[in-house]
């Protein structure tokens, strides 16, 4: 018996002492699986202002690129009152050591000459302890009034040197604005950046809009109206600021327009009678076609990002869920199984999640799914949030809440895909049915 | 034979005689301590025992001063006093004069909540009404909340980590590890010692919490109290039912909620494994095992040491779990001074996978950053005698558990 041990300890010596030796050749392997999810944190001092009449862009063009990195609720921005180093110049050699004193990982450092009604912005981003310049310096030039584009412009490229994805900054969104009281509230489709900021009105409060949605161009917006009495889809040139009615075969009423990711088909709903089906429009040649055939009501269709297929709401299950069918109709699969009503689903840019609104035990929610259905996420909760809407980037889902009560407002929400940062969009009036445009 | 016989008959008969003459049988009980008891009335008992609460109240009030304020004698009934809510940020707006709320109401929107919810303010009791009392048989109602409460989620903190932190003391810095404050002695005037600043890691939490997941500040339902026994006596003898410990101990408080099932056995197996590794390096140490070409030579880091080089760098990785760059593990080679510090220009990327050009550069980055920052101004602690081993280093950066958070 002894005998047998000691071999079998001679043989784990044989073996064990060359693999551990063997484990030990070559550099020393570690693999880090544990990290942290935390905002970045970076330092943007006021931009250099390069002539006279630059100094009053020099502070505004940093703080609204600020405003941008740190709203993602990826980036930190530390203080301005803590900075160390003061940069002077845009040239001058950056200080890491003081910008390291304060744990800034991140610096951008910018100028701006302003000359003949042009302003030009110049910027570098800076990676602290490597001491190394991310990417090359860039500059940008606009008009002076288009002075926030610019920022907003210099914030997009940070974002993707950060992140190696694009920014979302230099978007506007299409929404709702309403004003007064909720039994008489007026209606008008209106325009802003994505962050509050420039608001203009495209229609009048005559009539009832309802749900606008860019084209992938940004430069058309259909929507539905009530002009007619009867819900009717519109089709409204941003440019122009006319806007005409979709003529189609289908029935009177007509809504929850969107248009196909290469903007030449517009899918929409239409009832008729107590029935509620999907249709399919060639925008160049104005035919119809109809997806869906059930008894039950079926709305809210949008794209996937390559145009193949199309998820809607539907009813037919008997409580309102969400289905996938290709973008030529046939049999839709069911992807939503969890308590609760499921509406108003919207493709994500990547293709990779389906934002919808749930409701549940009296509560709104707006949520993400995979598109199979799996990893369902809920981000917000109130008594009332729903139309989500996805930036260019699908790292943010804008969308309406509204507080209830005879003198409840409506406003607009931002929530990262995560769910970490959650902040409300400024705008003048009352705000719903956000929809968001893509990166100019 | 016979002489041992004797002795041994004589020796028998001794222990017989000591048994029976030392009382060694005598029937007299053991000794007991007798004490007194009176009957008092239930407006005593409640005085009585809101004056033994009394001193827990102050234990939770945490003196902002680094110098130890001697504590008020505490009151028979006390007022509760105001307790500072632990906010990260002291926010201008709170006014020291605003009125105690005994309920800890949740904090706006925007602010990081804080991730312990201070003990609510001891109500008085209300006073017993001099009726006859149940009988002493009658049901006490159990606790519901740790049967049938699910398991809570961590509340929302602006970091999450694998290991949760509580928020920090609004007066106590921010750093990566915690240190208590220290103060000069006062005994010794001559010597000036430095004081310390007191530290604290930032508030971490170990999930991502959404609005939609975020936990009530206050419980859906509580537990019905219990009613007041009949018998004060047989209240001191019956032990209080330590629910709320035993729920702390079993559902993890908001705070606290990393409560990993499989953390002892991990941690037993990585002793174990320590120990074996330990064993192997001594052992090619002392066997001399021939070294193949370039090796390096010396003993191996352990598994400890090891970890400490891995938890030191993980600290300072920060993972953007929405981004494509999430989705890519990237392996840095470096080369390391013999004082733990970094060669900067040697670090390079290795290999990345799982993603596009642009996400695995943003990937190295991160990775490039988090080895950079946590080196600090003295490198990394790694054993100098066996510098041979840890010269270069390749560590790859897997971001797969992460983005199941």
């Amino acid at each position: 018996m002894k005998q047998l041990m000691a071999l079998c300890l001679a043989l784990l010596a044989v073996v064990a002492l060359p693999a551990a030796s063997q484990a030990q050749n070559g550099p020393l392997r570690i693999e880090i699986t544990e990290g942290t999810i935390e905002p970045m944190a970076y330092a943007v001092p006021d931009f250099v202002a390069e002539t006279p009449g630059a100094s009053q862009y020099a502070q505004q063009l940093a703080r609204v690129v600020a405003d941008d990195l740190s709203g993602t609720g990826l980036f930190r921005e530390i203080p301005r009152e803590a900075h160390i180093s003061r940069v002077t110049s845009f040239e001058a050699p950056v200080q890491f050591a003081d910008w390291r004193a304060i744990n800034a990982l991140v610096l951008l450092t910018g100028s701006v000459a302003e000359q003949g009604g042009r302003i030009t912005v110049k910027f570098r981003v800076w990676d602290v302890f490597s001491g190394t310049e991310l990417g090359q310096g860039m500059q940008f030039a606009a008009t002076a009034d288009g002075w926030r584009r610019l920022s907003h412009k210099v914030a997009d490229q940070v974002y993707t040197r950060l992140t190696g994805e694009s920014g979302y900054f230099d978007s506007r969104v299409v929404f709702v604005s309403e004003s007064g009281p909720k039994d008489q509230r007026a209606k008008r489709l209106a325009i802003m950046d994505y962050d509050g900021a420039n608001v203009q009105y495209l229609t009048d409060s005559r009539s009832i809009v309802l749900a606008p949605r860019f084209s992938p161009s940004g430069d058309r917006v259909l929507y539905t109206s009530y002009e007619t009495g009867e819900p009717r889809i519109h089709v409204l040139n941003v440019g122009s600021v006319r806007s005409q009615i979709l003529q189609n075969g289908g029935g009177v009423m007509s809504f929850a327009p969107r248009f196909s990711p290469d903007g030449s088909r517009v899918v929409y709903s239409v009832t008729s009678g107590s029935n509620t089906d999907i249709y399919l429009m060639e925008l160049a040649s104005g035919a119809t076609r109809q997806l869906t055939f059930t008894p039950s009501i079926e709305t809210a269709p949008s794209f996937s990002p390559d145009g193949s297929r199309i998820v809607f709401e539907s009813d037919r299950s008997g409580t309102q869920q969400l289905y996938i069918m290709s973008a030529a109709g046939g049999e839709a699969t069911r992807i939503s199984f969890g308590q609760g009503r499921y509406g108003t689903p919207v493709w994500s840019p990547r293709g990779d999640l389906i934002a919808f609104t749930k409701q549940l035990s009296g509560r709104f929610h707006i949520g993400v799914m995979r598109t199979d259905g799996s990893e369902e996420r809920l981000l917000t909760a109130s008594p009332l949030d729903e139309g989500p809407t996805w930036a260019p980037n699908g790292r943010v889902i804008m969308f309406s809440r509204e507080t209830l009560g005879a003198q409840g407002t409506s406003s607009l929400y931002s929530v990262d895909v995560a769910g970490r940062k959650l902040t409300r969009v400024r705008t003048p009036d009352g705000a719903s049915d956000p929809a968001w445009g893509p990166l100019q | 034979m016979r002489r041992s016989l004797a002795i041994s008959g004589g020796a028998h008969a001794l222990v017989i005689l000591w048994a029976l003459l030392g009382n060694v049988f005598r029937p007299d009980p053991p000794e007991f301590e007798v004490a007194d008891i009176s009957v008092i009335s239930e407006a005593e008992f409640a005085a009585m025992t809101e004056a033994a609460r009394a001193p827990k109240v102050q234990d939770q009030v945490e003196a902002p001063t680094l110098a130890p304020e001697p504590v008020p004698a505490p009151e028979p009934v006390p007022e509760p006093e105001p307790v500072p809510a632990p906010t990260p940020e002291p926010e201008p707006t709170p006014e020291p004069e605003a009125a105690p709320e005994p309920i800890p109401e949740p904090a706006p929107e925007p602010t990081p909540e804080p991730a312990v919810v201070p003990e609510p303010q001891p109500v008085p009791e209300p006073q017993p009404v001099p009726e006859p009392l149940p009988p002493a048989l009658e049901e006490v109602p159990q606790v519901l909340a740790p049967v049938t409460a699910p398991r809570p989620k961590p509340r929302p903190a602006p970091r999450v980590a694998a290991e949760p932190v509580i928020a920090p003391a609004p007066d106590v810095a921010e750093a990566e590890t915690r240190q208590d404050a220290a103060e000069p002695e006062a005994v010794a005037p001559e010597i000036v010692e430095e004081t310390q600043e007191a530290t604290a890691p930032p508030e971490t939490a170990t999930e991502i919490v959404t609005e939609a997941e975020e936990p009530a500040s206050a419980p859906a339902s509580s537990m019905r109290p219990k009613t007041r026994p009949r018998d004060i006596a047989q209240a001191q003898e019956t032990p209080q039912p330590e629910a709320p410990a035993a729920a702390a101990a079993d559902k993890p408080a908001a705070a606290t909620p990393a409560e990993k099932p499989a953390a002892k056995p991990a941690t037993q197996s990585a002793e174990v494994k320590e120990a074996v590794d330990d064993a192997i390096a001594e052992a090619l140490a002392g066997g001399g095992a021939p070294t193949q070409g370039a090796a390096p030579s010396g003993p191996p880091l352990t598994r400890g040491e090891q970890d400490a080089l891995r938890v030191a760098v993980q600290r300072c990785w920060l993972v953007d779990v929405g981004s494509e760059a999430a989705s890519v593990t990237v392996t840095v080679a470096m080369d390391m001074e013999p004082n733990g510090r970094v060669v900067s220009s040697s670090l390079k990327l290795l290999s990345s996978s799982g993603g596009s050009g642009a996400a695995s550069e943003a990937a190295f980055q991160a990775a490039r950053r988090a080895i950079l920052r946590c080196q600090g101004d003295t490198g990394y602690t790694l054993p100098s005698d066996k510098y041979e081993q840890w010269k270069r280093i390749e560590m790859t950066f897997n971001p797969d558990e992460m983005r199941l958070r």
